[in-house]
């Protein structure tokens, strides 16, 4: 990590800034798809119908960002220590589907996530390294 | 839950973590051979494809169920690695794998029946 770039290339901002990006998106993607929402139809399976809401568009868009930087991120930090910190948006998101979304969530669902969320935090790093190798 | 969602959800995770990996492979073979050669261009294109397949698969998920509940099924695909880490690498399942998958397994399934 040496000569490492400052202000708005700290990987570290760029880090904070893919997984702000990553966590938006999903709670537009969310917002566009049931705004379009059409169940009765098969054809809505597909998804394809989700690209008339702007909505889903600002999300692509941000997804493109969040991946940019992420390819920034990896040339600095290796992807055992980012990869692990990126994850604190398992904890983000269904948060966020409270705060934000209104979700309600039973208590069945937030012990689901909460032993999602320790088993990831645990597996993060292995999964990071096995995922170099393959 | 339908069996249908639960196809879905697997077959969108399934082609996300494929997408990473073959992405990652042209990544790694442009190290060597550069952008301009088939075998890239055949991995990227292949990457895309997926890549796209799984997002428009989770749009029409998301048209269907809550975030929070679709969400936590993301932890399938460390299972997923950890099958092909076995197949692939022959790799031996470690202690801290084996807990970490088997308490995302059961996170799931309490999610999927909330």
């Amino acid at each position: 990590m040496q000569n490492r770039p400052t202000g708005f290339g700290n990987p570290w901002l760029q880090l904070v800034l893919s997984v702000a990006c990553v966590l938006v998106s999903e709670f537009l993607l969310k917002r566009g798809a049931t705004e379009v929402a059409n169940t009765d139809s098969a054809w809505s399976w597909t998804g394809v119908n989700g690209l008339a809401s702007p909505l889903v568009w600002w999300a692509i868009l941000l997804i493109i960002a969040s991946f940019i930087s992420w390819l920034y991120v990896l040339r600095y930090i290796p992807i055992t220590i980012a990869f692990p910190l990126s994850r604190v948006v398992d904890i983000l998101v269904p948060l966020g589907c409270w705060i934000f979304l209104g979700e309600l969530i039973s208590p069945l669902r937030w012990c689901g996530i909460a032993l999602v969320v320790v088993g990831l935090a645990l597996v993060a790093k292995p999964i990071a390294q096995i995922e170099e190798r393959l | 839950m339908t069996l249908l969602a639960f196809f879905f959800i697997v077959v969108s995770l399934v082609t996300f973590v494929a997408a990473q990996l073959i992405l990652k492979r042209a990544m790694e073979a442009t190290k060597t051979t550069g952008f301009r050669n088939a075998p890239f261009v055949w991995r990227a294109t292949c990457g895309v494809v997926l890549m796209t397949i799984s997002f428009f698969l989770t749009l029409g998920l998301l048209q269907r169920f809550d975030l929070s509940y679709l969400y936590p099924f993301q932890g399938l695909s460390v299972i997923f690695i950890t099958l092909m880490a076995a197949i692939l690498l022959k790799e031996k399942l470690n202690a801290r794998l084996a807990i970490g998958a088997l308490l995302i397994s059961i996170g799931i399934v309490l999610v999927s029946l909330s």
